[in-house]
């Protein structure tokens, strides 16, 4: 038997989960391969579990992060310069965000309606910013690694040590960040982008209620 | 369509550009004035010279640089707590008094072997402490920068920085450095699951080297094996050295080249496998006794094979930016 469908509308386009999925996917490569990089997975056991023994060898992990970092840089220079070549600013923080946004959770957790939004709540608009920062500061310390590993390279020590610090604080923060972008997903209204972020569309009559000034392109 | 003009874009870019070129062009300027001042130093030891002290109970290297080092031994706070979930520790403080490897304590040994060579029987002594390469593993690779080059070329650890993951001692093709455990800034954290001590290994007596002065192992050493000057000098004194005896040297290429450089008149490929000799048949496993393997690489050979990546990657990002961008603003749409 076939369901009916509802009427669509494009939430994330092609481009947008590229990036999404690019993203997630070399981060959790990413932290997978740096925290093997401190001296963990042998002691904690985790090169005990069948097929993990090459997560003790620094040099196997080290690669991965390596490869993990390509990916995240490529995938990030695309998005910054695909969006700013075709004018999609609309997830840049506003002013009055973190006003709005406490608004709408609260508003999510009462049950209450929400301040009227466009494409993007002002939630999501603050939560962009924060991962995006913290993306960034991960690729900057992480390029100043890059550079120390090179041979003949002799970075100066406080350069170093900050530079290490900053990066082990970004680790802290991508990781709060994830954890806060997937227990969103505990609240009902957030669910129908779990759909959006694999097929691309959420319902129009879910876009007309939560996003009643944003005007969707269809679906096809 | 509010695209972006063409030439508001391309002036971006140039811009962006700009910007990230000067914070790559003001890092190397900074790693070059890193090196003024201070020429890299090295050392050479000569294993013709070397007879271990034999006789004494104490080579004169070794106490020199007990002496030295004694009030930066460690000093472990009791109980000292098992690696959890591991069922181990590693504790050297009820052993202070060992001399014939590296421990916490003995951050200098000498390593005597005897070699066959052309069927002749001959004792060679070798004195082993850190090589102080030029690209040091162990400072590359420590997770929390510990670890610190200075500008005279010695690598020296921060144990105020150091959690004891003993990394350094894995990533070092000799395993020089030596953990304590109950020592260093992980008894602050979560001590009984994190952390397992701090990493000691020679300093290459940096304060004296840096102030004109000669470390306590050379200033020490009776028959002047062990020679501290600029690098480059020590490198041309090891090859005339060499030359000399028609003998070899050891740590001029090893983990990518290093600041010892060790020349002897027996091939250091039949030293290396007289120390694994000696220590298999004293079922010797525990680290601080390290072999001299020939032309060992640098662990970070293959990873900077990988660096140009970094680059490529946002090339590749932005050419795919502009394809995809210049199609969506083309057919006006939001695919």
């Amino acid at each position: 038997m076939r369901m009916a469908r509802r009427p669509q509308v494009r939430r994330h386009t092609l481009s947008d989960r590229v990036v999404h999925w690019g993203v997630a996917l070399s981060i959790f490569l990413l932290l997978f391969s740096g925290f093997g990089q401190m001296p963990m997975y042998k002691r904690y056991k985790v090169a005990d579990l069948p097929g993990l023994a090459w997560s003790a060898d620094y040099g196997a992990t080290l690669l991965l992060h390596y490869i993990g970092a390509a990916v995240l840089i490529g995938v990030a220079a695309y998005h910054v310069l695909f969006n700013l070549r075709t004018r999609r600013l609309g997830l840049l923080p506003r002013r009055g965000d973190l006003k709005e946004s406490v608004q709408i959770i609260a508003a999510m957790l009462t049950g209450k309606p929400e301040p009227p939004s466009g494409k993007f709540l002002a939630e999501q608009r603050l939560a962009y910013a924060y991962m995006a920062a913290t993306v960034l500061l991960l690729i900057l310390t992480g390029l100043v690694k890059v550079i120390k590993n090179l041979p003949g390279v002799s970075l100066p020590y406080a350069v170093l040590k900050w530079n290490t610090a900053l990066h082990n604080i970004g680790t802290g923060l991508i990781i709060l960040g994830i954890v806060a972008h997937l227990a969103a997903f505990l609240l009902r209204p957030n669910r129908p982008l779990v759909k959006s972020i694999f097929t691309g569309t959420v319902d129009a009559e879910y876009a007309r209620k939560r996003h009643p000034l944003w005007n969707p392109p269809p679906a096809e | 369509m509010a695209a972006l003009s063409r030439r508001s874009f391309l002036r971006r870019s140039v811009a962006a550009g700009a910007v990230g070129a000067g914070i790559l062009y003001g890092l190397t300027g900074r790693a070059e004035a890193a090196g003024s001042g201070t020429v890299p130093m090295g050392s050479v030891i000569d294993l013709t010279r070397c007879d271990g002290c034999k006789g004494e109970a104490v080579p004169a290297c070794v106490a020199a640089c007990r002496t030295k080092n004694a009030d930066r031994f460690p000093e472990p706070v009791q109980p000292i707590l098992d690696y959890w979930p591991q069922k181990k520790h590693e504790d050297w403080s009820q052993q202070r008094d060992v001399i014939t490897r590296l421990t916490p304590y003995n951050w200098t040994y000498v390593e005597t072997v005897t070699v066959e060579v052309d069927g002749v029987a001959q004792e060679v002594s070798v004195p082993r402490r850190c090589m102080h390469c030029e690209n040091p593993t162990c400072m590359s690779l420590c997770p929390f920068s510990a670890i610190e080059q200075h500008a005279s070329g010695m690598v020296e650890i921060h144990q105020s920085a150091c959690m004891g993951g003993a990394k350094c001692r894995d990533v070092c093709p000799w395993g020089i450095p030596q953990r304590q455990a109950g020592v260093g800034p992980y008894l602050d954290i979560a001590p009984q699951y994190l952390g397992g001590g701090a990493m000691f290994k020679c300093d290459g007596c940096v304060d004296l080297l840096e102030a004109g002065e000669t470390p306590a192992c050379a200033a020490a050493c009776p028959r002047g094996a062990i020679t501290f000057g600029p690098r480059e000098e020590m490198r041309a004194l090891a090859r005339r050295r060499a030359e000399e005896i028609g003998g070899y040297i050891y740590g001029e290429t090893e983990n990518g080249g290093t600041s010892t450089f060790y020349v002897s008149k027996i091939p250091f490929e039949l030293i290396d496998a007289a120390i694994r000799k000696r220590k298999a048949e004293e079922s010797d496993t525990r680290p601080g006794r390290p072999g001299m393997p020939v032309g060992v690489g640098n662990m970070l050979d293959t990873p900077t094979g990988l660096a140009l990546s970094m680059l490529i990657a946002p090339v590749a990002g932005v050419a795919a930016a502009v394809a995809g961008a210049a199609r969506v603003m083309k057919k006006g749409d939001d695919a």
